[in-house]
Parts: C-alpha cells; structure tokens; sequence
C-alpha cells in the first residue's frame, strides 16, 4: 500500500504498528461515513454514536454498580469453579479408580447445554446472583479439572523415578514432582475459562436479572438503541482484553522456566 | 577388590549371599576402615519381562560381586540387559529370580545408599540448577542455607559456578549433565549408578567430564556401576571391565583394568594396558554387537 515499496519492512514493529492502525482507521471511517447510506443506523450503529453512549456509561453511577455486581459474580464464579475443578482433577488423578467409575458421568454432565440450565438455575437459585455465580462456575469448573487431570497424568515417570531414588516421599513427589509439572496445564486452563466464566455470567444476567452489564445490555438492545448496546459490548471486549493481558503477564512471570529464553546460545558456547 | 564373574547353575549361588555380614558399615560409607571385597553383589539374577503376552528374558543368570570402592563398567550392545541391571540394583523393578544385596543387606525398593545418574539430564525444568542439584537434600530436609552452600560447593567444583539462577533450558547438554552428576553426589550415596551419563554428549565434552568425573571419584571412592556403550570409555575409567551379551542379556567375562590412578584420560589410549584389554575385549564386544543385530 505504501508509495515506496523498497523503504518497507513487513518485520519492522513500526511498519506493522502503522498498517494496524490504517485498518481500524479505515474501518471506522467507512462506518462512520456509510452510516445512514451503506447500513441502516437503526441495525448497526454509528461510530460517533457509539462513542457517545459509551460516554454516557462511564458517566453514570449506574453502570458502576453493574459493573460491580458483574464482577462480582465473575470473579466468585471463577474462583469456585477453578479450585473445585483443580481439586477435583487433583483428586481424581491421583484415584484411578474414581477417575474411571467417573468419567462416563462427567462426561455427560459437560455435554449437558449450560443455557437449557438456565429456567432450572432460577427455581434452584432463585433471580439472585448466585445463579450467574453458579452458571459461570460449571463452565470454569470443567475446564479446570480436564486440565488439571491431563497435566498430572501427563507428568514424566522419569523425573519421578529419580525422585523415588533420591529418597523423596509419595507426598513430596506428589507436591514437588507432579503440581509444579502440572502448573504449566493448569496455567493454561486459568486463562482458556476466563472469557468462559464472563459468559456463564453475562448469559445467566440476560435470563433474569435487574442489575449487571448484562441486564443492561439486554436493556439496551430491547429499547433498540442499538448504538448503546454496541457501545456495551465494546465496552465488555475491553474488558476481556484487559483480564486476558494481566492473565498472560502473569504467565509470562510466572512461568518462565518454559521458554529457554535468549541464553541458551550464548550458554552453550561457553559450555 | 574382585569382580567374580560365575556362570554356573543357579543351586551353587546360594552361598554368597550368606557371606558378607557388613550390614553395619553399609549405613553408614564413611565408618569402614577396610573395603568389603564383595560389597555389591548380583546372586543369580534373572529379570523376564512380560508384554502382550510375551516373555523377553532381559537378564538371565547373572552373578556379579563389586568391591567397595571399586569403579566398574559394563559395556555391552545394546538390549544386553544393561540398563535393566541397574534397575534392578536401583530397586526400581524387582528381579523375577535372585537376589540383590548391598554391605550385606539386601535391596528392597528404592533407598538414598544408591544414588543413579540417568542417560537423560532429567532435571526439573521449573527449578533453577541450584534448586534442582540440592533438590535432594530439600527431599531430606537439609535447611535452606546448608543445602545452597553444599550446592554453590558442586557446581563450583564442575564449572558451573554462576551458573545457579539459570533454568535447565538455559544451559547446553554438557551443563545440564554436568548438574544430572552434581546432584547425585551432593548426597553422598555408597553406590552410584550410572546409565551412559556421557552418551548424548560430544567427543570433546565428553572427554571432559571423564576427566572430571575420575578426579571426583578418586577423592570420595564410592562404588560405582557405570554403563557405557563406549568400549573406549568402559576402560579408561574402570578398575573393572564387565562385558555383557545379548539374548539372552547375560555377563560374558570380566577383566581387570591394570592401569595406574590417578590416570591421565587425555593420553591413557597411549598405554600398553589399554591397547592390550581393548583388543581383546573388543573381539567378544564385536561379536556380541553383530549378535545383536541380527
């Protein structure tokens, strides 16, 4: 796209930066100026439009106190979920038999369609926030165990054989050997049932709720203002955006020993 | 200080479990004034493996009797049993027959007397070098700043100083061997196992590590079992050679390495000794190779 094709570097950070930025510019120029010619403001909006109901959100004392609840009932999902699903992939990986007699039951379980739970979620949890807590709970929670089962059993025989030798215990083998090995597995389900646990609880706010961003988008969108509805479900994605990035820094920190980092070269050469 | 090598029928064997009564000295290495000349020792063992039906005879009427102190190798081709011998002095899997006993107390399962160093580095890829070489005095609860020094100590001692803070995936193969070593003689163990530590190396490292591994060993005199593929290497390091053969895996012969320590591994190919034993034992060797090709 760029007049001088012999100065451009697809690899340089900059040059990529720019094209990113050209894109989004681009899109949002042909909605701004298509609107009302190209589509129908009515279904899709106007940028402009969009920016302003966003505004008004973050103005109001309201979406606060949605945002709160949401998150609420996001992070107490999420919580529950993980370390039942952990402790129950923990459990059952190190009970083989359990592991066995189980599986076929919670196979069904997680096939079951977490929205066709949703008219029995309100007679068991009433309109509250613990059918979103619980909803969102049951979507981390077997992600979480899958995992958690699979990291432990995929541990290698040979590190905990030398461990044996060197006189380690069945329970220090268990929290030296297997845990850290299956952290990796672990590490990855907590960031995979992020988006999921934000959708067991947007999902349960639409079935029935008074309070929370989904209620508020549903609110929205049955008004059809369309361009406020819009601007709530950027406003989500940020959010989601901003929760995946702070789970992948961590990640990055935490588990580091992964990735050989730029020393292995220089290290073998002295070597 | 000999390596018996007996292939008899499995009724005469009997005799030499009874014999050694250095139980006592076996917990503790350092406390026996004189060696046991039969402080390792292999009674007619033999180890079938079942697998889809099928047995495989890996190790068939095997009698070995290691002095304390003593470096030995095997050197064999490969599905000789090797690897199985050492698993079973480990105590990792039990022989089918036979006996395994250790300053005269038999093995039972796994226990810190016997220390191995595997083929593969096996060190954790989460701990750093220094936690995972004192990671066996973690295991027995040596307090935190003892086990640093006893590990900065080792890796100092191989080159590895400055070393501590990496991961094992920051560090090339001769390091993280290097560290496989270190980690098992930061504990001490009577007996160290050794499954082809230099195997993945190149010549050039390897011959290094040789060096290093001997200069080591002179100072602390464990008794080692050390598997090599590597005729070359069997006898530069060893006071005893044992040859194993394949199909059925069995102990061929045994020959005493006559050669001086401390030994210059760099020049010891120079040796008449060593032209003279690596001549006659590679022409058993060769054959059992082409055996076990066929």
């Amino acid at each position: 796209m760029t007049s001088r094709p012999s100065l451009f570097d697809p690899d340089s950070a900059r040059a990529v930066f720019i094209g990113r930025l050209l894109l989004a510019v681009s899109v949002l120029l042909l909605w701004q100026l298509g609107a009302g010619h190209l589509f129908d403001i009515f279904f899709f909006g106007k940028p402009t439009l969009i920016a302003a109901s966003i505004f008004n959100d973050l103005r109001d004392p309201g979406f606060y106190r949605d945002l709160g609840v949401t998150g609420m009932e996001f992070g107490m999902g999420y919580v529950i979920g993980g370390f039942a699903g952990i402790a129950c992939g923990v459990l059952l990986a190190r009970w083989r038999y359990m592991a066995k007699l189980a599986d076929p039951f919670l196979q069904a379980l997680n096939a079951v369609p977490r929205i066709a739970l949703a008219p029995m979620l309100i007679v068991w949890f009433g309109i509250g926030m613990s059918s979103k807590v619980f909803l969102a709970a049951t979507l981390v929670f077997f992600i979480m165990f899958f995992n958690t089962l699979s990291g432990i059993r995929s541990v290698s025989p040979a590190l905990c054989s030398v461990a044996k030798i060197q006189g380690a215990t069945q329970w220090q083998i268990f929290t030296k050997i297997m845990l850290p090995s299956a952290s990796s597995w672990i590490f990855t389900g907590l960031k995979m049932s992020l988006p999921f646990a934000l959708v067991g609880v947007i999902l349960g706010e639409f079935m029935v709720s008074s309070v929370g961003l989904g209620y508020r988008l549903n609110a929205y969108a049955t008004a059809y203002n369309t361009s406020a509805a819009l601007g709530m479900i950027m406003i989500m994605m940020c959010l989601m955006m901003l929760l995946t990035w702070g789970a992948n820094a961590l990640d990055a920190r935490l588990m580091g020993w992964r990735d050989g980092g730029g020393d292995g070269a220089a290290a073998a050469l002295k070597a | 200080m000999e390596v018996e090598q007996l292939e008899r029928e499995a009724g005469n064997m009997t005799s030499t479990i009874a014999a050694s009564t250095a139980g006592a000295s076996a917990a503790n290495p350092s406390a026996p004034a004189s060696p046991a000349a039969d402080y390792l020792v292999l009674s007619n063992i033999a180890k079938t493996f079942i697998a889809r039906g099928n047995a495989t005879n890996a190790l068939s009427a095997t009698n070995l009797t290691i002095g304390q102190g003593q470096f030995v190798t095997l050197v064999g081709p490969s599905g000789c049993g090797k690897s199985t011998l050492l698993n079973l002095v480990a105590g990792l899997i039990e022989p089918s027959e036979g006996t395994i006993t250790i300053g005269g107390a038999p093995v039972r399962g796994t226990d810190r007397r016997i220390g191995y160093v595997t083929q593969a580095d096996n060190l954790l890829p989460w701990r750093t070098l220094r936690d995972n070489v004192a990671f066996p005095l973690e295991l027995a609860g040596v307090p935190v700043a003892e086990r640093r020094e006893r590990a900065d100590f080792w890796m100092h001692r191989v080159g590895l100083a400055g070393f501590g803070d990496a991961y094992p995936s920051e560090l090339s193969g001769g390091m993280r061997q290097r560290g496989n070593i270190i980690r098992t003689l930061i504990y001490g163990p009577p007996v160290i196992l050794m499954d082809e530590p230099f195997g993945p190396l190149d010549a050039q490292t390897r011959i290094v590590l040789q060096d290093l591994l001997l200069s080591i060993w002179e100072e602390s005199r464990s008794t080692v079992l050390f598997v090599t593929h590597d005729l070359s290497e069997a006898i530069s390091l060893a006071d005893q050679v044992v040859l194993m053969g394949t199909k059925p895996g069995r102990v061929i012969r045994c020959e005493n390495v006559g050669i001086e320590r401390p030994r210059d591994i760099f020049q010891i190919h120079e040796h008449p000794e060593y032209r003279r034993l690596y001549k006659q034992i590679w022409n058993d060797l060769g054959a059992q190779v082409k055996k076990a090709v066929e």
